[in-house]
Formats: structure tokens, sequence, C-alpha cells
């Protein structure tokens, strides 16, 4: 195989330009043409798209179930986007869009938010589309006409449009590719995979400390989970080759969301130091050390949740929206009153227009 | 491997087509479909970013983008009923005696092709006995 082949940036351009051509043979016109190399161009630039997807960014996700729904949602909502713009029917081409709004609530529920994908179901597939389809009907046309069968320019639009995918996508590209080098562009999670992993371990083993019926049994379990959680949030002076998440984060000190994270790993370093005093003092009453080993497990298992998209989606939402945003809410609300009266008059008929 | 640049991809080609869409289709209700297109993508984006950074903010402002895109399809609707009542249709070429001066008009070259020829739907001959009109016809008469 060639390696120009494997080159993204080539492979980009290919699908830029296969795309284009593909759109712009598939735009309605007024004569009759052949849409056959139309949809094999569009499909050659979709599958040049998915092989950059591929050869660029790596895998989508680390679980192929994922995978499969990612490629599945994305690959038909580009298409059924390709539909409704070059689609003569406008009806019809309202249906395409009904799909491209239900693939990408898929791409929602990938992305972990699962009441706007119920939300946009509703208000796009529900409202949107029905009254479209409503208007559409009311202003019927018979035969050919021009605003179905004529496009605005069909090569430089779909030059132009196509131009800007390639070239967020080559930005994309670039940012990638910095990544990789070191340099970073996007900040990282400030908890990585691996710290994770090693919390989930410290969490398990205070787990078997609390169940354990010999006080040996649970001080050697308690020992052992105790010395991976201070790998995370201790001090350092463990010199391993993991480095705590405090250094990790002493360069950007100043940023709000890092410093509610290191004032918890503090807490959690205190908590950690005090249960020690505590199980030294509780001598062998297994229920006291059990408590105390409890308390250390459940905040382990809320730090290892930081930086993560909440469980509880809907109750988040509706938590933040009237707390923080409040004020937004209220100018949405009055935003939709002012549309609704707005859309009332200017469809009113005046008694002296119709007279 | 992060999984944020696929997403970022896909909305940027859905923002795309949209744009191609809304540059070259002349039916507003297809130029406003293709609109809600590109904010797809822009929401696919804020969405893909709430996900990497742990943070609901992203979906929030997707709640807003629709509460405005909900305004906004209200609106457009109404406006497409009061152009469609003056002109009798959806064309946006029509409208295009409110340029701004100094701009070319664009005029269509290529005539349009004839009209098939549609054959009228069949209909039956008149058989059989007349029914009896009923109680109200009688009355109405």
């Amino acid at each position: 195989m060639p390696t120009a082949l494997q080159d993204p940036l080539f492979q980009l351009v290919l699908a830029a330009v296969l795309g284009a051509l593909g759109v712009m043979l598939l735009l309605p016109k007024p004569q009759r043409q052949s849409r056959t190399l139309g949809v094999f161009l569009a499909m050659a630039g979709l599958a040049v798209f998915g092989a950059f997807l591929y050869t660029a960014f790596g895998r989508p996700m680390s679980d192929s179930i994922a995978d499969v729904l990612f490629c599945i949602f994305a690959a038909v909502a580009l298409l059924s986007g390709t539909l409704l713009v070059t689609q003569r029917n406008p009806a019809r081409g309202a249906i395409a869009f009904a799909f491209v709004i239900l693939s990408t609530c898929g791409l929602f529920l990938l992305l972990a938010a699962p009441f706007l994908m119920a939300a946009t179901i509703i208000i796009y597939m529900g409202a949107i589309i029905v009254t479209f389809l409503f208007v559409l009907m009311l202003s019927h046309v018979v035969g050919p006409s021009d605003e179905n069968d004529r496009s605005r320019e069909p090569l430089l639009g779909s030059l132009a449009g196509f131009a800007f995918i390639g070239l967020i996508c080559f930005t994309l590209l670039q940012g990638h590719t910095n990544i990789a080098r070191a340099e970073t562009a996007l900040p990282q999670p400030m908890l990585t995979a691996n710290d994770r992993s090693l919390l989930a371990e410290a969490s398990a083993d205070f787990d078997r400390a609390i169940a354990a019926e010999e006080i040996a049994d649970a001080f050697k379990h308690y020992g052992s989970g105790r010395a991976k959680l201070l790998l995370i949030v201790g001090q350092g002076e463990l010199n391993s080759e993991h480095p705590p998440v405090r250094e990790r984060l002493s360069a950007m000190r100043t940023e709000p969301r890092t410093m509610a994270l290191l004032k918890q790993t503090e807490g959690l370093r205190v908590l950690a130091n005090s249960t020690d005093d505590k199980l030294l003092n509780a001598g062998i009453d297994l229920n006291q050390f059990r408590y105390a080993i409890k308390l250390l497990r459940d905040q382990t298992v809320i730090y290892s949740g930081n930086g993560q998209l909440p469980a509880r989606n809907v109750a988040n939402i509706g938590y933040i929206l009237y707390s923080e945003h409040i004020l937004s809410v209220e100018l949405a609300g009055t935003l939709l009153l002012v549309a609704t009266i707005g859309a009332v008059t200017m469809t009113q008929r005046r008694k002296e227009a119709t007279a | 491997m992060i999984s944020l640049w696929h997403f970022l991809s896909v909305g940027a080609a859905l923002f795309g087509l949209g744009l191609v869409g809304f540059l070259t289709r002349r039916n507003l209700i297809t130029m406003f479909l293709c609109a809600e297109m590109m904010l797809q993508g822009v929401v696919l984006n804020f969405l893909a970013f709430g996900r990497y950074h742990g943070d609901l903010s992203g979906q929030v402002i997707s709640l807003f983008i629709i509460a405005v895109a909900a305004c906004e399809a209200g609106l457009a609707l109404a406006l497409f009923l009061m152009l469609y009542r003056r002109g009798r249709t959806l064309d946006s070429g029509s409208w295009q005696n409110v340029r701004e001066a100094g701009v070319p008009a664009s005029i269509d070259r290529e005539p349009l092709p004839k009209p098939e020829y549609i054959e009228p739907a069949p209909t039956l001959p008149v058989a059989g006995l007349k029914p009896k009109p009923t109680q109200e016809e009688t009355v109405r008469a």
C-alpha cells in the first residue's frame, strides 16, 4: 500500500474534494442529470472521511460496542445530512432532517447526555418537524418550481462548505499531533485513568478490611489500601514512579477547578492520617475500626469521581440550571414569550388588508 | 486514546454540510432545516467538550441553544407564512428586489423542465338508483 494513502492530510483533502464534487453533482439543477456519479463520489468521500478519522485519531473509543455505535450514528447523520441538502422534495428533506436528529441523539447518548437526547427528540422530532411539514403542506407546489429545482451557485457553495470542513479537521489534526508531542493544546483531565484505577483498588481494599472478621486481617487490607491512596493524595514523600496529584497540578494552581481539586486532595490526605490515629486508639474494638475505615472508603469513592460527569444527569442539570444559571433560565423564558407574541402578531391578517 | 476528536470532526462535518445547504438551496424551509443542522453540529461540540472535562455546563448551554432554536423556528415559520401569502412562493430568490443597492440581480438563464403530463384521476360514471334523501336533507331542502 502506498504511504501517500495512509497520510491523514492526504486523506482529508481527498475526502473534502470527493465530498464537494459529489454534493455539487447531486444538488438540484433544471436539466435532468444522472445522479449515479454524484452518489458514488459522495459515498467515497464519506468512506475516506471515516478512514481519515481512523488514521488521524485512532479508534473512537476503548470498547468495541461504543465504537460500532459511534460509527453507525455518525455515518447515518452525515448521510441523511447530505440527503437533506440534495433532496428536491422539501417534505422528504424534512424526513431526512428527522434522521439527522435521531442519529445525533444517539451521539448525545454516547456523550452521557440522556436528558438532552430526550429533549432534542421531543422538541425537534415532535414539534419542529411536524410544524414544518404542516407549513409545507400549506404551500404545496405541483410540478417543477424555482425553489426546489434550482440551486444557487452549486460549485462555489459546495466548495466553500467542504473547504470549511477540511480546515476545521486540519486544525483538529494539528491539535492532536501537538498533544502527542506533549505540547499540550488541550488541558488533560485532572485525574487520569491510572489514578482512577488505583483509587478503585484502594476502595476495594478498604471494603475487604470492613468485611474482615479478624482485626489483624483488617489491618493488613487497610494498610495496603492506604498505601495506594497515599500514592495519589500524598505529598510525594513516598518517592514512587507515580507522581502524586498535587505535584502534577502545581503548575496551574490559579485555576478555580484545580484549586478545588487540590483542596479535596489535601482533605483526603488529612482524613487518611486522622484515620490512622483513630485506629491506633480504637484498640481491639472491631466496630469502631470498621466505622473509621468506612468513612475513609466513602471519601475515596467520592474523590475518584472528580472530573467525571455525575451519574444522576437530570437531577444535576436541574440543580445547575436553578442555582448557577437562574438568570439565563428567566431570560430564555422571556425570549420564548416574546417570540410567541411576535409570531402571532406577524401572521395576523389585518382587517383593512383583507377588505 | 481520546475520543473527543472524533466527535469534534463529526460536529464540524455536520456544520459544513448545513453550510452547503444554506448557501445553495433556495427553498426557505430547506434553508432553515440546514441552519438547524448547523446548530446540531455546534451542540455536538459543546457536549463533547463537556464530557471531556467532566462538566455539566456544556449540557446546560446546549439546553439554552435548544430553547433559542425553538423561538427561532416559531418566528421563521410565521415569517415564511407571511411571505408565502404575499408572493405565493417559498423561493428566497423571489425576494431579491429588496437587496442592497449596487448588487447585481441573479437571473436564472436555464429554463425549468416542462412539467410531465399527469393523467387525471379516474372518475366513476353515475349509475344505479338515486338513494332516498334522509330526513335532514329533506328538511334542509
